[in-house]
């Protein structure tokens, strides 16, 4: 007998108790779908933390973190800006090296008329758009042009334009940075990321920055390769070579990004997997009520599996078919959770502003799994069913 | 066709063995009609149930169309029941939730053949029991005789080499249980072998031979096929 004819039988004898197998199928339903919920919404939050915390764009950050002995030898030395021109250059002739994303930032006032308020202030040179890239809402992003020139223009951040200008277009108007005139071409887009808050931020051109701050250091210096293997590599060169230039042991350091990513990832399967194995305590739940209702079932079908056997029924085919029905129980309340689930993860994405994952192999794992809790959970009744004497089954009341 | 040699069947009763078959001797030959007729603890259930490949004797040697099937392994014995053996029981067996036509199809589906074929054999079958009007019906809306002829359908769509049959009138009343003796009486004018189990004489009657059993032993074995021959047709 073929496997259709068996999916058959088996659908048809489902729907016969619809009321009894929807019910046995939500135990399963909710297992499957919380677990699908579970690992979706981790792996989403995992992608989205790994590229808020690496950058998925192939940088690693310079640091500076002079050492107690540097500090006491020379005190000037935490207030200076770390990096300089030349060191800039140094680091961009490292053969590995992409480019290199230099900028500065001050915390400082800003005042457009009357109106002032606080605001970070960043310089950046022209790497910085290739890089971080500015996502410009409205007006016009920063041009060669302006950074070869040094003009005195920004791009503001959205948060920045409600606060000072309450409701009009700042394109186009004159702010005070320092005393200095600044005018406003672009807008940036709101951020959306959960950890990204309304900043009030001013992005200036490198040498415009110079120029008003006057001051000719970077604060602040990431460097990018073509290729992920080369990062590492790159940022320990960099950092090597800075410390050469400037005569100190390790006060230019680099953050090993693979390291940290890693952790993180770490972190989140861990969380996954304990809050999955807890949703996944409710699949065994499922699969335990889909054991239940396949053995009334066997027991209210007795003359049923008595009268197949009569008719040159096997034992192997008597299992085969109770077995088909408990997968294809278990199967069908698999694909139900699978698709509830995937729908709460992309809800919870929505509101929480990461990607949910819900991927292939997620899929494809969670129906295999459906089908194995089918099995173990059916083997037991399809058994008890296959082994029933045909004599005593014809007679059963 | 059918070779039975000092069959015994015994069973442990609580630590007990009591012996049900206590050693039958019997042949029927291709294209009988007989009845197996004995009071209820004779052991002819348990006889049916030997010949039909339900069970297994505790000894002796069954043979069917020369294959000794009290040898044949479970699997083997479900074969032959499919292809060798209808039954038709007193109970009617049918399954509920599948309507007259499916019901028929069941042994076909357990042979391996193909839904069209599957389909048209059975169609043929319910045809030459009188029921092509209610192919569609579900059992609970047919009547216990017509039942009854859904169950025979089933029991001949294999094409058997035997028909089975216990105590096929048990539950219906006095006029469709004629009907029912008088459709296996045709079945056998068509050739089909047809063993009768049964305590009712005027059932037995419709067959050309009647072996009675008691105590788990033959103790009669009447051939009247020619004192019979003109009523069964009635």
């Amino acid at each position: 007998m073929s496997i259709i004819e068996n999916i058959k039988m088996a659908l048809s004898s489902l729907r016969a108790h619809k009321m009894r197998s929807v019910l046995t199928m939500l135990g399963i339903i909710i297992g499957v779908g919380s677990v699908i919920a579970v690992v979706a919404i981790g792996q989403g939050g995992e992608a989205m933390l790994k590229s808020q915390i690496a950058g998925s764009e192939n940088t690693i950050e310079l640091l500076y973190m002079p050492s107690d002995e540097e500090l006491q030898a020379n005190p000037n030395t935490m207030m200076m800006a770390p990096f300089t021109e030349e060191d800039i250059r140094a680091v961009e002739s490292i053969p590995e090296v992409k480019q290199v994303v230099a900028t500065s930032s001050e915390y400082g006032r800003i005042r457009y008329r009357e109106e002032q308020i606080e605001a970070s202030i960043t310089g950046i040179n022209q790497a910085y758009l290739d890089v971080n890239g500015l996502e410009v809402e409205s007006g016009r992003n920063l041009l060669s042009a302006d950074f070869l020139g040094g003009r005195r223009v920004a791009v503001v951040s959205a948060s920045l334009q409600d606060e000072l200008f309450d409701g009009e277009d700042p394109l186009g108007q004159v702010i005070y940075i320092r005393a200095q005139p600044v005018e406003i071409v672009g807008i940036l887009e709101a951020p959306t990321g959960l950890f990204d808050f309304g900043v009030n931020e001013v992005y200036l051109p490198w040498n415009t920055w110079r120029t008003v701050f006057a001051s000719s250091d970077y604060s602040q210096v990431t460097l990018q390769t073509d290729r992920a293997e080369e990062l590492q590599e790159a940022g320990t060169k960099a950092a090597d070579l800075l410390n050469r230039m400037h005569g100190t042991e390790e006060s230019y350091q680099v953050v090993n990004m693979e390291e940290i990513a890693a952790g993180i990832g770490q972190v989140t399967r861990i969380m996954t997997i304990i809050i999955g194995s807890i949703a996944g305590v409710s699949l065994l739940v499922g699969g335990i009520g889909v054991m239940n209702i396949m053995l009334v079932s066997v027991t209210e079908r007795t003359r049923e599996i008595g009268v197949r056997m009569s008719l040159g029924a096997t034992r192997g085919q008597i299992l085969f078919q109770f077995l088909i029905e408990a997968v294809t129980l278990t199967l069908i309340g698999g694909a139900i959770g699978m698709m509830l689930g995937g729908g709460a993860a992309s809800l919870v994405s929505y509101f929480a502003g990461w990607p949910s994952l819900v991927s292939w192999p997620v899929v494809v794992g969670g129906l295999l799994f459906s089908m194995v809790i089918g099995v173990i959970f059916g083997i037991l009744p399809a058994n008890k069913a296959a082994r029933l004497d045909p004599i005593q089954s014809l007679r059963y009341e | 066709m059918i070779r039975l040699q000092s069959i015994v069947k015994s069973f442990t009763v609580a630590k007990d063995e009591v012996q049900v078959l206590k050693g039958i001797d019997l042949r029927i030959r291709q294209g009988e009609f007989t009845a197996i007729m004995g009071p209820s603890g004779s052991g002819k259930s348990t006889l049916m149930n030997i010949i039909g490949c339900l069970d297994r004797p505790t000894s002796g040697a069954y043979f069917l169309n020369g294959d000794l099937v009290s040898q044949y392994d479970e699997n083997e014995l479900a074969h032959i029941r499919n292809r060798s053996i209808g039954f038709v029981f007193q109970q009617f067996q049918l399954l509920p939730r599948l309507n007259a036509l499916k019901n028929v199809e069941l042994p076909m589906i357990y042979a391996g053949l193909s839904k069209k074929e599957r389909q048209k054999r059975a169609a043929d079958a319910l045809e030459k029991v009188g029921l092509s009007e209610r192919m569609h019906h579900l059992p609970n809306e047919l009547s216990g005789g017509q039942k009854q002829r859904v169950a025979i359908a089933r029991a001949i769509v294999n094409q058997p080499d035997l028909i089975l049959a216990d105590e096929p009138t048990g539950a219906l009343d006095t006029k469709t249980s004629r009907q029912i003796m008088e459709l296996f009486t045709m079945l056998n004018q068509e050739g089909a072998t047809i063993v009768v189990v049964t305590h009712e004489e005027e059932v037995a009657e419709y067959a050309k031979r009647i072996v009675h059993v008691r105590d788990g032993l033959l103790v009669k074995d009447e051939d009247h096929v020619a004192a019979k021959e003109g009523e069964s047709v009635e």
